[in-house]
């Protein structure tokens, strides 16, 4: 069975997941002690969210393998994304 | 169903299996039941489930081969496989339903007065150490794909298990920091200690039970994999269900990584 491109390079190529988890737990470590930081209130809250963002990001990109899929198919996670943006457009309308 | 797919024929073996008919029945009696009464919606569940199982039986019993071979969504156009592109319309809307569920609960708090600080109520240090747990999870469950990828069986099976383990140990330390919140420290649905607002411990499990939900959900499934993987149900060749499941189970952790966040950080 010819399997297309996408799927051979998953075979072949080395991936980076150790040292994806690597990031993703010195990141946990951060959030966990981020009053070494020393922010405002608001600025860590900003920060651990931030954190939380990347955190995500890696873990769509290169465990869920969305660096090596078509391009188009970031799309459809994104669509459900575009939901939150309209929660918080209408969230932030109504004064909260 | 046009598409045959590059080698897939239906001669390659008989798969016709009449489970999933059944599960759809249960289904649509469930739905039933939503507007006719909890008989009726017990009776779809009930069927629904055993419909499931039953297909999980025939699936481990004589493991299925891809049926059409690798399945474009639209051969030559959509160059993606069709479940995978499926599964990935599902985890959009489970955005959407977590955006729902967690959106919500911050509008809640932000109109509460009276919330806990951070670490109040809730122990953080312990539900930090069981977000590592599902960190480490998500390693091993890419690194189950990685392996089958690669043909190795045996180290499949190994990180399948580990998966599923991890995932255990996560619902079992969420258990038990239910358990000690609901009965004595007098955190429940309508309460709070420390003269926080209920609302409190209501959003708390609400947001924390709907994602243990698909913690359970995704163990369940885990099981399963396993369970096939250790009867040389996967190969090199034919693994799609590894990928698909760890995408979810890769979702439900960034979930978390979110969750971790906003209910016990901020």
């Amino acid at each position: 069975m010819a399997e297309p491109r996408s799927t051979e390079a998953h075979a072949t190529k080395k991936r980076p997941y150790v040292y994806v988890f690597g990031a993703l737990a010195a990141v946990t470590a951060l959030e966990l002690n981020v009053g070494i930081l020393g922010l405002a209130h608001d600025l860590q809250v900003a920060a651990l969210l931030m954190m939380a963002t990347l955190k995500a990001s890696l873990v769509a990109a290169y465990y869920m393998h969305l660096r090596y899929e078509p391009r188009w198919l970031i799309l459809i996670p994104f669509g459900g994304l575009a939901l939150v943006a309209v929660l918080v457009a209408a969230l932030m309308g109504a004064g909260l | 169903m046009a598409h045959g797919g590059e080698t897939g024929h239906a001669e390659e073996g008989h798969h016709f299996t009449i489970w999933p008919l059944v599960a759809g029945f249960g289904a649509a009696i469930a739905y039933a039941g939503l507007v006719s009464g909890l008989t009726v919606l017990g009776l779809g569940i009930l069927v629904f489930v055993v419909g499931v199982l039953g297909w999980l039986r025939d699936d481990l019993r004589s493991p299925s081969r891809a049926f059409f071979g690798f399945l474009e969504a639209e051969p030559g156009v959509v160059r993606v496989s069709a479940r995978k592109l499926a599964t990935w319309m599902f985890l959009a809307t489970e955005i959407m339903f977590f955006t729902a569920i967690i959106g919500g609960s911050w509008a809640l708090r932000v109109k509460t007065s009276d919330w806990a600080g951070p670490g109040e109520i809730l122990n953080v240090p312990l539900t930090g150490l069981n977000t590592f747990f599902l960190i480490v999870s998500s390693l091993t469950m890419v690194e189950a794909l990685a392996s089958i990828e690669r043909g190795d069986v045996k180290r499949l099976r190994l990180f399948l298990l580990a998966t599923f383990a991890l995932g255990a140990v996560f619902l079992s330390i969420q258990a038990y920091e239910y358990t000690k919140l609901f009965f004595e420290e007098g955190l429940t649905f309508a309460s709070a200690p420390h003269g926080v607002s209920p609302v409190y411990g209501s959003t708390f499990y609400l947001q924390t039970g709907v994602h243990g939900a698909h913690v359970t959900g995704g163990v369940l499934a885990l099981a399963f994999a396993t369970a096939k993987a250790f009867k040389g149900g996967f190969t090199k060749e034919n693994h799609e269900a590894v990928e698909l499941i760890g995408l979810y189970w890769h979702f439900v952790d960034v979930v978390w990584i979110f969750l971790f966040t906003i209910v016990y950080l901020i």
